[in-house]
């Protein structure tokens, strides 16, 4: 192996792949993606309020009316003087945006069998049905204001009909909130706040990330291998190299690729974290925002008690988050990955020397991209059953075990089966190098034919 | 001295073989010609020299010692098919395959600069090559294959893809690298350039090497030597009296040639026509041209015509093509 020429054939294989206008933007864009997902529902609910809209009530319940309270989404005014039927014909032309019709209280029995409803006294439901009528149609925030304030009406209306002394106060006190506070212990018995959805959200994290880099990366290293055997310029370079240190010489390049992709993420995601957060300051961040980034605003339900529980659930989350090891999340992190590309590239690696374009990978493609999507699926369904044999396996065997083994690490793995877990990956891993250079040496030569396993197993054993 | 010896090299591919106990000298200092048809073997050849690909049998010398990997760099290598990255800017990728074969990038960007200047193409530096013409590519690429100053160079068909005036600046490049010292293997199928370039050659056929030597010599022992006159046919008195008198009387004024015993035989003896089928006239004589095959050396062929009255327009011994050998030796 001669260092200068593979120094070479790195720098080649890095400045091209770097300087390509595909790696600056992927490089940039995606962090800024990320940041955008990640603040954006916050940003939206803070800056996308609707302009306060007037509804005309026409309550023909009698009780719903005086519940409605005017909020930041809608102002009410009871119109039932003037009647549904004629406000329909001149909503338009008059000030209000919205009509909202309530029918007249209904009642009927409570259902149940016979023997039930005798237990009960004043056995009857109150219910209302509600109808909007608008030019444009009405937002879900809106709708959600709505019913909440309209449920609440019957509600009261409801408890009221039963006649019973405090009845509402009675009903609050029996709800019971309980939630599981999940603490992991050590050998010394230190304990640690663990949410499990945390360590859900990080464990699927982990193995879509590596999935990802290992794909990208040694599909990268594949099309690399097709190009220079497309292009011809191949017969050149081994006549100056020898195909295996070009081989591994393109696989280190893109390595290094992926690693400087890799670490410029993390520097621009935490740089516009800290900046957006430094802007709209740290309450953009805070508890109603982040548990509801789907557009539900939490606080406008009034029958959810939101406000004293949600800031002790973002305290666990970042309890949890800072209490996961994240040096040797990031250091397998690296490890697997590496170990899992180098794997997977050398066999893209000789995939690429047998073809000579892209679309006749398909089939050769097969047995090394099915482990690798089993791998996958393995990964993001570990959450759930961390310590089943199945996923213990998919950990061990090298073909998926960089993926599987990142969506285990939130959940504590022991250090021996990580050093296994490497080990195994790193035997496999010189065993298809050996193998994919002996295939590669011969399939960069082999032009005008579509080759086959068979060619490829020919190849393996020859001289 | 030979440069390249490649002793009893036998290559196969699964089952088809591709060399069969190959013995090729390359003396240091000349063109040798590698030829034979498709499929013989020659890239095969070609290959095992450059050690892309291991021989089953037999060794390869450089320069009397078997070939190292360390050598490759001392080698310069012009595939037929040509290939460059599309997408990578010219001197950057001259830089690029100049630094593969040892060059420092100091040493490469000095050289390529000159060869660059020297075929007037330095404003294609910062191009991509994708931008580039065939017949640009190939200029970059010959430079690409000779900047790292080889002592061997190996061009398979070099030619190909350049036009005329393209085709003689690379010709010229071939003889001034030889007149610097270089060797130069040249795998070609146009023999019209073996016949100008080569000192030597070799010929492959199915494995084998059919014929290998001096291209002179194996033009004269394969081509059967033969004599192309042309007389006009309208004797002087004086030499028809003249050749009444003499003992060896070659033609007679008005009706061509005879066979001389010892001298030479008539191969054939017709009216000269041009190309246009009009017979060509030199004055009043109409000229007739015939062949002859020499029994006696060429001297004794043309004092005898002289001797005997013919009036001699031109005389010239015809040397076999290698088209022609060529074409037979394949054939057998």
């Amino acid at each position: 192996m001669n260092l200068h020429i593979i120094r070479v054939i790195i720098g080649r294989e890095y400045l091209n792949k770097v300087r390509k206008k595909s790696f600056l933007v992927i490089t940039f864009l995606v962090p800024v993606l990320f940041a955008a997902v990640t603040l954006l529902p916050a940003l939206i609910m803070r800056f996308a309020k609707e302009e306060r809209k007037t509804v005309a009530v026409v309550d023909r319940s009698g009780v719903v009316m005086p519940c409605l309270q005017d909020n930041e989404l809608a102002a009410y005014s009871d119109a039932s003087v003037t009647g549904a039927d004629s406000l329909k014909f001149s909503l338009v032309s008059s000030d209000s945006d919205v009509l909202l019709v309530i029918t007249p209280i209904e009642t009927s029995s409570l259902p149940g069998d016979g023997a039930s409803s005798d237990a009960l006294p004043g056995a009857a439901l109150f219910d209302v049905k509600a109808e909007t009528y608008s030019p444009k149609p009405i937002g879900a925030d809106l709708q959600a204001s709505m019913e909440a304030q309209i449920r609440q009406a019957v509600r009261q209306q409801r408890i009221a009909s039963y006649d019973i002394d405090h009845l509402d106060a009675i009903i609050g006190s029996v709800q019971s909130d309980v939630t599981i506070k999940a603490y992991t212990i050590d050998a010394d018995g230190k304990e640690r706040v663990s949410e499990s959805t945390v360590y859900m959200l990080v464990s699927m994290l982990l193995g879509m990330l590596v999935y990802l880099f290992i794909t990208l990366f040694s599909g990268g290293v594949m099309s690399s291998v097709i190009e220079e055997k497309a292009s011809r310029v191949v017969e050149v370079l081994v006549s100056s190299v020898k195909a295996t240190e070009l081989m591994f010489g393109k696989i280190i390049g893109v390595a290094l690729v992926a690693l400087t992709q890799f670490f410029l993420w993390m520097v621009l995601t935490a740089v516009l974290l800290t900046a957006s957060v430094g802007i709209l300051g740290k309450d953009a961040l805070s508890a109603g925002d982040l548990a509801a980034p789907a557009g539900m605003d939490v606080r406008s339900l009034p029958s959810m008690p939101a406000s004293d529980v949600l800031p002790s659930e973002v305290t666990d989350l970042i309890a949890t988050l800072s209490s996961m090891p994240w040096g040797e999340i990031i250091l397998c992190f690296l490890l697997f990955f590496l170990f899992g590309y180098l794997l997977y590239a050398s066999l893209f690696a000789a995939i690429g020397s047998a073809v000579e374009n892209e679309a006749d990978t398909q089939q050769l493609q097969i047995p090394v991209t099915i482990p690798l999507l089993l791998g996958f699926f393995i990964a993001i369904a570990a959450y759930k059953v961390p310590d089943s044999p199945l996923v213990f396996w998919g950990s061990m065997i090298p073909f998926t075990s960089p993926i599987v083994m990142l969506a285990r690490l939130p959940f504590g793995v022991p250090l021996w089966e990580i050093l296994l877990s490497i080990g195994l990956l790193v035997l496999t891993f010189l065993l298809c190098a050996w193998m994919s250079a002996r295939i590669y040496k011969v399939g960069i030569l082999m032009f005008g034919r579509k080759s086959s396993f068979r060619d490829l197993w020919k190849w393996l054993r020859m001289r | 001295m030979n440069l390249i010896s490649c002793q009893h090299i036998s290559k196969r591919f699964g089952e088809k073989v591709a060399l069969d106990d190959v013995s090729v000298e390359i003396p240091a200092g000349t063109i040798f010609g590698l030829l034979g048809p498709n499929g013989a073997g020659k890239t095969t050849l070609i290959r095992t020299i450059n050690r892309i690909v291991v021989q089953d049998a037999g060794q390869v010398l450089f320069d009397g010692r078997p070939i190292t990997r360390e050598d490759v760099a001392r080698i310069g290598y012009l595939p037929e098919e040509r290939g460059l990255y599309r997408k990578m800017q010219v001197g950057e990728q001259a830089m690029y395959l100049a630094q593969l074969k040892g060059m420092s990038a100091a040493d490469a960007s000095a050289q390529l600069k000159k060869w660059f200047d020297k075929f007037g193409i330095a404003s294609w530096w910062n191009k991509k090559v994708e931008e580039l013409s065939k017949g640009m590519a190939q200029k970059v690429q010959f430079i690409t294959t000779v900047v790292h100053r080889p002592s061997l160079l190996i061009l398979d068909e070099p030619f190909s893809g350049f036009d005329p005036v393209n085709a003689q600046l690379i010709r010229n490049e071939i003889l001034a690298l030889k007149e610097q010292g270089a060797t130069i293997l040249l795998s070609t199928h146009n023999m019209e350039s073996v016949e100008q370039l080569c000192d030597n050659i070799a010929l492959i056929n199915r494995s084998h090497v059919v014929i290998s030597g001096g291209v002179d010599e194996i033009r004269r022992r394969y081509g059967s030597h033969q004599l192309q006159l042309t007389y006009s046919l309208t004797a002087s008195r004086e030499a028809s009296e003249a050749a009444q008198a003499s003992e060896a009387v070659p033609a007679s004024g008005t009706e061509g040639l005879k066979d001389c015993p010892g001298v030479f035989e008539l191969v054939s003896d017709e009216p000269a026509e041009g190309a246009d089928g009009v017979a060509v006239s030199s004055g009043p004589a109409p000229l007739r041209r015939a062949v002859l095959r020499p029994l006696a050396d060429n001297a004794s062929v043309l004092r005898a015509l002289l001797d005997g009255g013919v009036n001699v327009v031109s005389f010239s011994e015809t040397v076999a093509r290698m088209n022609d050998i060529f074409i037979k030796l394949v054939k057998e």
